[in-house]
């Protein structure tokens, strides 16, 4: 168990928050997009 | 350091070797028909040239769609789970004819549903909506796939029940449990397509009813055609888990959190079909609701995975002299082809989660439903997260089972790279044509509505088939010039099975305990589709005749 | 037998944290598009039967094409078959609001106006409906995305939006 709180993966991190932020990006482009072709009620 | 010394038996070994080969015979012929429809997008369209023994775009459609997604898949799949069964409880299968005529079952069933296919008789696609209606030798041969590969599992089962006998209070280990488990959400998944297999479409096309109920037959459908993704997964995961960290010289980073992933998945993965039917008339938005935030949920242990595995890599990485905060990853061994084809994977998948999660957000299939979109994504994960994955591990798996060394790793290396390039340029073309409404399954080459503006995305589309062929023919090349090599391994090729970097001995019980985990999984789907269910089945309309239309 | 408690690195409980809190939302920006700015799925609308519908003189799909409910507001009854819609071609000036009932007189086919969000499947014995405002002048072509047999790919009609 020490061995695993020695270890900190801060790689693994950085690694995940460029992949949140282009999820974001990306995600929220196509979201933004079904906003601007409007309703369908 | 636990010495490894188990070994499978040569009839275990080719056992599991013949299922490789059904695989990539399959991937082989299945993968020829994907550069033609990518090049028809691009206006080329070389199908003429396929007369008459390829009838039409939508025949070879058929055929890249069954043999890649359904038979390279399963029978891979299968194969290795077998191994990894053998391997992780180091005991032999407790009834290896049970597993044979399993075997026996899928092979049957495989050549009763590509004779139809072949001949031009089930052009329907692999999902085979009705009322299109195909041959009945069709429908027939996939349950018997679907069958045999049930009766494989039940061999799984009793290998599990005979070791946890010889092992009582011992931890499960992980590839082993990961492959039972995989097993076990298959066999529970499959349900839907096996009812409406033998209550709609089987009896229909053999004459013995004359009508069936689209909308209930896509319901069924999806009951298995989501958790079918998880089937095709999570092998690629327990490598990913449990072995790319050993090849890259780490640890797992938690074999905890690994358990619990496995599990989430077994809960989660089948209560939410109905995120592949927000835009059908008869399922109501309030049923549609609740299965996307249970699909929103499962995306939670994919989360999870890019945690544990990504530290489980940095591990490695660092052991061996990596720094920086992203510098690391190039002190990764790329230069081994198994490793660098499942890391080029991996990276792909992330994209894949980022379209699924498009794909599965209610309202916004409204943008996305049937368009060029859902293959571009599709082609991320099932056939690049997963598929590259499984060649990455046959270049370690083919040398162990025939041992022989891998012939040409340097080819083996292009391979990865030809495949992840190829696919970038055909997947990303393919999301962006699909937001600009472009149709799936449709042989745009002839659509007289295509704009100007999707000309130069549909040549990126042709282009990446391209690049992706000749990263096929590398495999074909690489897997037959192992088989065929005189060049035998110096000693046994050493299974990589990464130690936890926690003893396993900490791992919680609760997370080797089978009935709690199953029993769950069951309520949840009774609550998620038992109403619907119920209500599509009392109100059910057998109006619709079969129809022949290729 | 052990009773260890499930151990979690601090980082990794940071990321569960951030994942779920990130799902969730997701989920909110998906409800609110729903159900506050009216952008829905189609809804159990009505049966039919399939091989009467188009010519069962009470079905609407025996005659179909535009109907005009009140100024400005329309119903477009629209037909699916292999390999054309009927009509295949409506005229609305610009600002109309149309609501489509499509629904298949043989196979699965998908309906999909360009530009908006219309996007449904037509499955054989259902009604799909949605509803559009057409706030722009132009041509929206819409097209079957189902596969649904050899000349699928031609499968199309089109919108007219006049000024």
């Amino acid at each position: 168990m020490k061995n695993q709180e020695e270890f900190q993966p801060k790689g693994t991190v950085a690694i995940l928050v460029v992949f949140v932020i282009t999820l974001i990006v990306l995600w929220g482009t196509i979201y933004l997009t079904l906003l601007q072709r409007g309703g369908t009620v | 350091m636990t010495a490894q010394t188990y070994s499978l038996s040569p009839k275990e070994k080719s056992f599991v070797s013949w299922h490789l080969l059904v695989a990539m015979v399959a991937l082989a012929l299945g993968t020829l028909f994907g550069p033609l429809q990518a090049f028809q997008h691009a206006g080329l369209n070389l199908y003429p040239f396929l007369q008459p023994l390829i009838k039409s775009y939508y025949q070879g459609l058929t055929l890249h769609a069954v043999l890649n997604a359904l038979v390279w898949t399963t029978f891979f799949i299968t194969g290795f789970l077998t191994f990894n069964v053998i391997y992780g409880l180091k005991r032999p299968l407790r009834y290896p004819t049970l597993n044979q005529v399993g075997f026996c079952l899928m092979i049957i069933g495989l050549v009763m549903a590509a004779i139809p296919i072949l001949l031009n008789k089930a052009s329907v696609l692999y999902t085979f909506y009705p009322p299109m209606k195909a041959h009945w030798a069709y429908y027939v041969g996939l349950t018997l796939v679907v069958v045999g590969s049930w009766v494989e599992g039940y061999g799984f089962y009793f290998t599990y029940a005979a070791w946890r006998k010889e092992n009582p209070g011992e931890r499960t280990p992980f590839i082993a449990f990961a492959s039972v488990l995989t097993m076990v959400l298959w066999q529970i998944a499959t349900l839907g397509v096996a009812v409406e297999m033998l209550t709609m479409l089987i009896p229909w096309s053999l004459g013995l009813i004359e009508t069936v109920d689209p909308q209930l037959a896509r319901t069924y459908f999806w009951f298995t055609g989501h958790p079918l993704v998880y089937f095709w997964l999570l092998p690629a995961y327990i490598s990913w888990y449990a072995m790319l960290p050993k090849q890259v010289g780490g640890k797992m980073f938690s074999y905890s959190l690994a358990r619990l992933a496995f599990w989430l998945f077994l809960l989660l993965s089948v209560p939410l079909g109905f995120h592949h039917q927000y835009v059908d008339p008869g399922v109501p938005p309030g049923w549609k609701f609740v299965h996307a935030v249970l699909t929103f949920s499962v995306f939670f242990p994919s989360l999870l995975t890019a945690f544990t595995v990504s530290a489980s890599l940095e591990y490695g990485a660092r052991k061996n002299g990596g720094t920086g905060l992203f510098r690391w990853v190039l002190a990764l061994p790329w230069r081994d082809p198994s490793v660098a084809a499942q890391l080029l994977a991996g990276l792909l998948f992330f994209f894949g989660g980022i379209g699924g999660l498009a794909n599965a957000a209610y309202n916004v299939n409204l943008e996305l439903h049937n368009t060029t979109f859902v293959p571009g994504h599709f082609h991320l994960t099932v056939a690049t997260g997963v598929t590259l994955s499984f060649m990455g591990v046959s270049y370690w798996l083919v040398p162990y089972l025939t041992g022989k060394k891998l012939w040409k790793p340097d080819l083996a290396r292009w391979q990865a790279w030809l495949w992840f390039i190829g696919m970038i340029i055909f997947s990303n073309a393919m999301h962006v044509l699909g937001i600009l409404g472009a149709p799936r399954r449709t042989a745009l080459g002839d659509a007289p509505y295509v704009p100007a503006e999707w000309n130069s995305r549909l040549l990126q589309v042709g282009i990446g088939g391209g690049i992706l062929f000749i990263g096929a023919i590398l495999y074909f090349a690489v897997m037959i010039g192992t088989a065929f090599s005189k060049v035998k391994v110096e000693k046994e090729v050493e299974v990589p099975v990464a130690e936890a970097l926690q003893p396993v001995s900490q791992t919680p019980a609760w997370l080797d305990r089978w009935a709690p985990w199953v029993y769950a999984a069951l309520a949840l789907i009774v609550i998620a589709y038992g109403p619907q269910l119920y209500e599509q089945i009392r109100n059910i309309s057998l109006t619709s005749p079969g129809f022949r239309v290729w | 037998m052990s009773t260890t408690s499930l151990h979690v690195h601090p980082y990794e409980k940071r990321w569960i944290i951030f994942s779920i809190v990130l799902l969730i939302v997701f989920t909110t920006a998906v409800a609110i598009a729903a159900f506050a700015l009216g952008i829905q799925v189609p809804s159990p609308e009505q049966r039919v039967d399939p091989r009467t519908v188009a010519v069962d003189p009470n079905s609407p799909w025996s005659n179909p094409g535009l109907r005009e409910i009140a100024p400005g507001r329309y119903e477009a009854y629209i037909l699916a078959q292999t390999w054309q819609f009927q009509p295949r071609e409506i005229r609305v000036p610009v600002g109309s609001r149309v609501t489509f009932y499509v629904t298949s007189k043989d196979v699965q086919h998908t309906f999909k106006i360009q530009d908006t969000n219309i996007n449904m499947q037509i499955v054989p014995g259902q009604v799909s409906k949605l509803t559009v405002t057409f706030k722009k002048p132009g041509t929206y072509p819409f097209i079957c995305s189902e596969y649904c047999g050899i000349g699928h790919a031609g499968m199309f009609g089109q919108i007219i939006v006049t000024p």
